[in-house]
């Protein structure tokens, strides 16, 4: 198989468009218009949008599963759709179903098949990858006994089985409790650190940024920004956070102090605030000492990558606007 | 892997995976209760000479193949590969290194293994109730049934091919619908030499009898053929004729799959 010798883009997509008719042609639904993006050997690659924006519609084009309107879609270095890169790949889809008549060995056993794999190896494989997604006791029940957070699990294990150079997950921690989304980035860190490039898609903010080298963000079907989570964000300081330790934080001393900057927080003995970007900190900080505080901490406030995504939500629509969808910590629904 | 060796396996873990999807279908079973008792129920029906008895053995036990056995193919053909799709659990196997015809091929071939699964169990069950009457088992049974066994092949690629493109519904209307036309061929062709039958009427026939397989080639006893009456129950077809019919219903499933094929390779997985 020949690779691209002029970019190491294990995808890439470029002016990727996709309308999907309804069968009596009456509604067309405009999922993507003009997605352009690459994914690099080796990196972790999140595909950050809220709900409809057109994640799913962007990995169902890279898998072959719809055929796009216009652009044009590789993966490892094939258009798509192509056997040979689906030899390399391995895929989770959104809100995974697999025969639900089946049990784990039996479902990484059908996977194994399909890859051609030969029977020693089929088990082997399917052992490591049972006891590494944690289904270790689960190994004798149909997957139908399944909880959400076990089918995703199992869905993990079958995109693993052919040992891929390239992952891709829809929605990977969809449905999890704190300690599953965990031990999925654990496993995204894992495959990084194995070498493998890693795409997955979210509509949970905090959930990409921690594991992403890059982000792109999507929302209703063009990509407003890519970078990495530290590139996104933290460009622009908002202002300056301290934090003072004092006898009274209610005296006339602390209301003095506090005129200074706004949000003020106070604690027992302890008087926060914040001072706007420009505001001279060192003078500040002086005053406050000069009035029996002690300077507990001083720290910059950045743009977050949530600032960013919440006001790219906020600007994208104004009708049925993702950011009303909002809720917090960066969660949409 | 490429290579016939590849596709082989390909094929047969698709095949494997619907047969044993199929396996856990409990109206199946119900089929096979019923057939073995309405083969049970041709004993009952006493008081008949030996002859009798065994003419109706024959009769039950055949009818129950073709018939039993192609309703059942037109079941597992609507259902199965229309479920595939409509459950998503296509998603996880078309992004595997595996082709949409492959798929669609190894589906059928696990629909078709369950189906001869089946006609095997209906056989034996009219096998045992000829010896239970002291009938010898002829080589017109033999040839009768493996006709049989070819139409219910033929009806599940059409059951196949309308499903991969229309819903089990509709598909289960058009693969009976074809069914039941493809059995009476000969008397449409018979009314299209009638001179009672208006031109509109010859006109939709004779268009219809162009795309419709002539089952009723398959189920051959009890007619006449090149103007002679043969039945199961004396003299009967060649396995020379056993064996035309037979490539004639492997050329439609060939046509009726590379169809349905086609049409799954353009379709969208959303
Ligand atoms: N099969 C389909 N038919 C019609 N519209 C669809 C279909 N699938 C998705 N859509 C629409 O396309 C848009 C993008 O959907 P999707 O790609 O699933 O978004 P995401 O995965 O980001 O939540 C949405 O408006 C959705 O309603
Ligand atoms: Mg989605």
């Amino acid at each position: 198989m020949s690779e691209p010798s002029d970019t190491d883009a294990v995808i890439s997509v470029e002016d990727l468009a996709k309308t999907y008719r309804t069968p009596f042609r009456r509604r067309r639904v405009e999922a993507l218009r003009g997605v352009t993006f690459q994914v690099r050997r080796g990196e972790t690659f999140g595909f950050l949008g809220p709900n409809g924006a057109g994640k799913t519609t962007t990995i169902r084009v890279l898998m072959g599963l719809i055929g796009a309107t216009a652009g044009t879609a590789r993966i490892l270095g094939q258009p798509v759709p192509s056997r040979a890169a689906r030899q390399r790949l391995g895929f989770l889809p959104e809100q995974p179903y697999f025969y639900d008549y089946l049990t784990v060995p039996e479902l990484l056993d059908l996977a194994g098949r399909l890859f051609g794999l030969p029977a020693a190896e089929r088990r082997k494989r399917a052992d490591a990858l049972i006891e590494k997604v944690g289904l270790a006791r689960a190994r004798t029940q149909p997957l139908k006994k399944f909880s959400k957070g076990m089918l995703q699990r199992a869905g993990l294990a079958q995109a693993l089985i052919n040992d891929p150079d390239l992952v891709v997950f829809d929605e990977p921690m969809s449905g999890l409790d704190p300690i599953g989304r965990k031990e999925v980035r654990d496993l995204i860190h894992e495959l990084r650190d194995a070498g493998k490039t890693v795409f997955f898609s979210s509509h949970i903010l905090s959930d990409v940024e921690s594991v992403s080298d890059r982000v792109a963000i999507v929302m209703r079907g063009k990509i407003e920004a890519v970078g990495s989570p530290r590139e996104l964000a933290g460009r622009t300081l908002l202002g300056v956070d301290v934090t003072l330790r004092i006898a009274d934080p209610r005296g006339a001393a602390a209301e003095e102090i506090a005129a200074r900057g706004d949000r003020v927080r106070r604690g027992d003995q302890e008087l926060s605030f914040t001072l706007a970007a420009d505001a001279d900190v060192d003078e500040v900080l002086a005053f406050a000492r000069e009035r029996g505080a002690k300077v507990v901490a001083v720290s910059p406030r950045h743009d977050t990558l949530e600032d960013l995504f919440m006001s790219r939500a906020l600007a994208s629509d104004g009708g049925r606007a993702a950011g009303a969808e909002v809720q917090d910590g960066g969660h949409l629904r | 892997m490429t290579g016939v060796a590849g596709i082989w396996g390909r094929l047969w873990a698709i095949a494997l995976n619907t047969f044993r999807e199929a396996a856990r279908i409990r109206v199946l079973y119900g089929v096979l209760v019923l057939v073995f008792g309405a083969n049970a129920f041709a004993i009952v029906l006493g008081e008949m000479s030996i002859h009798e008895q065994a003419r109706v053995a024959r009769d039950v036990g055949l009818a129950g193949i073709s018939l039993f056995g192609s309703l059942t193919a037109i079941f597992l053909g609507v259902a199965l590969l229309y479920a595939e799709v409509q459950k998503r659990t296509v998603h996880a196997i078309v992004s595997k290194p595996i082709e949409r015809w492959e798929f669609v091929l190894g589906k059928y071939l696990g629909i078709a293994t369950t189906l001869t699964v089946l006609v095997a169990l209906f056989t034996v069950a009219m096998v045992l109730l000829l010896l239970y009457q002291g009938v010898t088992v002829s080589g017109a049974v033999g040839k009768a049934v493996v006709l049989a066994w070819m139409e219910v092949l033929t009806v599940a690629a059409i059951a196949v091919f309308f499903s991969s493109f229309s819903t089990p519904f509709l598909s289960g209307i058009f693969a009976l619908g074809l069914f039941v036309i493809g059995r009476v061929t000969p008397d449409m062709k018979a009314a299209l030499g009638s001179e009672e039958a208006s031109a509109t009427i010859k006109g939709v026939l004779s268009v219809v009898l162009e795309v419709v397989p002539d089952l009723h080639l398959f189920a051959i006893s009890g007619r006449t053929l090149d103007g002679q009456h043969v039945t199961v129950h004396g003299d009967f077809v060649s396995w020379g004729y056993v064996a035309t019919a037979s490539g004639y219903g492997l050329l439609w499933i060939a046509g009726l799959l590379a169809l349905a094929m086609v049409i799954f390779q353009r379709r969208d997985f959303a």
